[in-house]
């Protein structure tokens, strides 16, 4: 065996190093400097350890188990903070910004395994965030239904020019209701195509598709969707013109209603809420700690507005 | 996702700078409004009236959130760039004004008129200008500061020591990183040179 390629310069820096990994290369070499000949001590040298060392796993152990829940660490070292406090930073970094435009987000995060039934629900809030939904329902026209549907504000409502105008790849609303006559012809129709990567494909699974599409349209017209993304539920809230009693009512809606679709789903996984973050379209999100207001904090009144 | 105490580091980073900095001003209580007007682009001195809003403004907006602050930037660049402070009338009472701003109109005009609160008490506010073109961010601060005799917001001893510990851990983490870089750089350098060694004997051995 002749003497590898690399050059004794490098080898004197990477021996003096105590590398582990070139030892079994350089006791080979006959080349080493007298610099290096001091006793190298190291685990894989000395007999204890080899002793000590563990033996080798099989690979089939050797894989990490998996986790079969989202990590939820331990807030107990989390910084919290009260409503009205959050309220006040998350105004502060969204100073300036056309009040149209920024929302306040709630998010929250559930325990709960990967895989399993999901939240996902439409809640109607007690102050609605976005009021300007165009809305499509697919029913006769000229029905009672159909007549229903536009005296409560939808925007869109038929069957065969609905279905030609979305094949022509005009989708001028954001949400689609089906009356459970029609969903027949709106199967024939062949739409989950162009409906289905926007959500906006009617099935019974969502509920839209109903038998009195009036009252939908009227319940989705102020109503937001939601639904659980990786252990967490979000949800735009407020208006940043809001103050924090609208808001606070408008909280305890949503979460009431995710704890509500929560003990729905009971039987078949469990889920508890772990933590509820208040954002903003701009904002730092902030973890609340369930309180309105803290002692040596600002009261609702001295927020102002927005 | 990060460790909590990484996460809440990040924020507490984050709200120290909303809460302390230039611009951490206390304004007194007859100030009701601050409405700004500039450009959307920075030309034409524009520029400066931007960096307040983004760095001064959200300070002065945490420690006064009742008063209210808009920003109207549908000026062109050649239009002025103004701030208009609003005061409350010396002898009406400090209630009625808030109900005007609730729903932030865009306010067009930004100038001496002071009419844009039609419905507020008959004493109309009194407003004062402040010319913000060609400024930077620290020279229209100092005039605000000025105008309207605000006085800054110190640091308490615990936020000193927060931001003493935030400090001490961006130091410590900077030579950790450094560190552990340089390891990862030997421990690389180490296995090429193992493998380019073994492919040779392979080569020899064939």
């Amino acid at each position: 065996m002749t003497a590898p390629r690399y050059c004794p310069a490098c080898l004197s820096g990477l021996t003096s190093a105590s590398s582990t990994l070139l030892r079994s290369t350089t006791t080979r070499t006959t080349t080493i400097p007298s610099a290096i000949t001091h006793q190298i001590r190291t685990a894989t040298q000395s007999q204890n350890a080899l002793k000590y060392r563990r033996k080798d796993i099989p690979a089939s152990q050797k894989k990490k188990k998996s986790r079969s829940t989202f990590l939820q660490p331990d807030l107990k070292n989390a910084i919290q903070f009260s409503l009205v406090d959050a309220m006040r930073y998350i105004r502060a970094s969204e100073v300036g910004r056309p009040p149209t435009s920024s929302k306040y987000e709630l998010h929250l995060r559930l325990r709960t395994a990967k895989n399993g039934a999901v939240v996902r629900n439409r809640l109607r809030l007690p102050h609605p965030v976005k009021t300007d939904l165009r809305i499509c329902v697919i029913a006769p026209p000229d029905s009672a239904q159909a007549k229903a549907a536009i005296a409560s504000g939808a925007v869109l409502v038929g069957e065969e020019s609905v279905f030609t105008a979305v094949k022509e790849g005009r989708v001028e609303f954001d949400r689609c209701l089906c009356h459970t006559d029609s969903l027949v012809a709106l199967q024939k129709a062949n739409l989950g195509r162009v409906l289905g990567p926007r959500g906006l494909m009617p099935s019974v699974k969502t509920n839209t598709v109903v038998r009195d599409v009036g009252s939908a349209v009227r319940e989705m017209a102020g109503a937001s969707e939601y639904r659980e993304r990786f252990g967490v539920v979000r949800m735009a809230i407020g208006q940043l013109g809001m103050g924090a009693e609208e808001l606070q009512r408008n909280i305890r809606a949503f979460v009431d209603s995710v704890k509500r679709d929560m003990a729905g789903l009971s039987d078949q996984t469990a889920k508890d809420l772990h933590e509820v973050v208040l954002s903003s379209t701009n904002g730092p999100g902030l973890s609340l700690d369930g309180r309105f207001a803290s002692e040596d904090g600002l009261g609702s009144k001295e927020l102002g507005v927005a | 996702m990060v460790s909590l105490p990484q996460r809440m580091r990040k924020l507490q980073t984050k709200l120290l700078a909303i809460r302390l900095g230039s611009g951490a001003l206390v304004l007194p209580k007859d100030v009701k409004r601050i409405h700004m007007r500039f450009a959307q682009k920075i030309d034409g001195g524009h520029m400066g009236p931007r960096k307040f809003w983004r760095h001064e403004l959200v300070r002065l907006k945490y420690h006064n959130p009742a008063v209210s602050m808009t920003i109207d930037r549908t000026a062109s660049a050649d239009d002025p760039a103004l701030m208009s402070v609003h005061f409350a009338p010396a002898d009406a009472p400090q209630t009625s004004e808030d109900s005007a701003t609730s729903a932030p109109t865009p306010v067009t005009s930004t100038t001496q008129d002071s009419s844009p609160s039609s419905d507020t008490a008959a004493p109309t506010d009194r407003v004062q200008t402040i010319d913000m073109k060609h400024r930077t961010n620290s020279e229209i601060l100092t005039e605000l500061q000025r105008l309207t005799k605000a006085f800054p917001v110190e640091p308490t001893p615990e936020e000193r020591e927060e931001i003493q510990m935030l400090e001490d851990h961006r130091v410590r983490s900077a030579r950790d990183s450094k560190l552990s870089q340089e390891v990862r750089a030997r421990q690389k350098r180490e296995k090429e040179l193992l493998e380019q060694a073994r492919g040779d004997v392979a080569s020899q051995a064939a």
